[in-house]
């Protein structure tokens, strides 16, 4: 499984889930659901994309 | 003298949604049942569908923490934060204590996934422990 996709998962069953705790009504649940989902998204790879400049470093030891 | 529509669909205790505002269920057992195993508390309170799909999304959560080999928190001396952690993971009730004691499930520190898996073992305790407040509401009628 790759990083973006356990992403990807995560963000669909948080988004889920909350989206089916607060909201009732389904036009309100589509748009929450998609809000929290692009949101989480989007977010993270708008943090992957600014990190990228940096750079990676020595592989952290193992413990 | 007015009849009841005899052509109306019969609907089953389940089905029959109860609106916010009137107290349903005991809170107290509700909010066992929804520690216990995750969306049991909603069947209960007659919310099936979606206890249903509450309790798809913890078995995901945890299942898939469990592959990548994450870490189901245990108390550690000298490191307190480990305790919060703990009392988080062990919202997801039952399947803590049995895959803590009865599977001897211990995680892989080492594992690639190591800290996915964390996040998704830990998420699984924190959103039951929503729920069971949640089931909380519903039963005071505070909630639909």
């Amino acid at each position: 499984m790759s990083h973006f996709f356990l992403m990807v998962l995560y963000s669909l069953v948080v988004s889920l889930f909350f989206t089916l705790l607060w909201r009732r009504e389904r036009k309100e649940q589509i748009r929450l659901f998609l809000q929290l989902f692009l949101g989480m998204v989007g977010g993270g790879l708008l943090v992957a994309w600014l990190m990228y400049p940096f750079p990676q470093g020595p592989p952290a030891p193992l413990p | 003298m007015a009849q009841p529509d005899e052509a109306a669909p019969q609907q089953t205790p389940a089905e029959v949604a109860v609106p916010a505002g009137v107290p349903v269920g005991n809170p107290y057992l509700a909010m066992i049942l929804a520690w216990l195993v995750p969306g049991l508390g909603h069947m209960y309170l007659r919310r099936v569908g979606r206890g249903l799909v509450f309790l798809l999304l913890a078995a995901v959560s945890i299942w898939v923490g469990c592959e990548l080999q994450g870490n189901l928190y245990r108390p550690l001396a000298g490191q307190p934060l480990t305790l919060l952690a703990t009392g988080g993971a062990m919202g997801m009730g039952l399947p803590y204590f049995i895959l803590r004691y009865g599977a001897d499930y211990a995680g892989d520190i080492v594992g690639a996934g190591y800290e996915y898996g964390t996040a998704f073992l830990l998420t699984a305790g924190l959103m039951n422990w929503l729920l069971v407040l949640d089931a909380w509401d519903i039963s005071r009628g505070k909630k639909e």
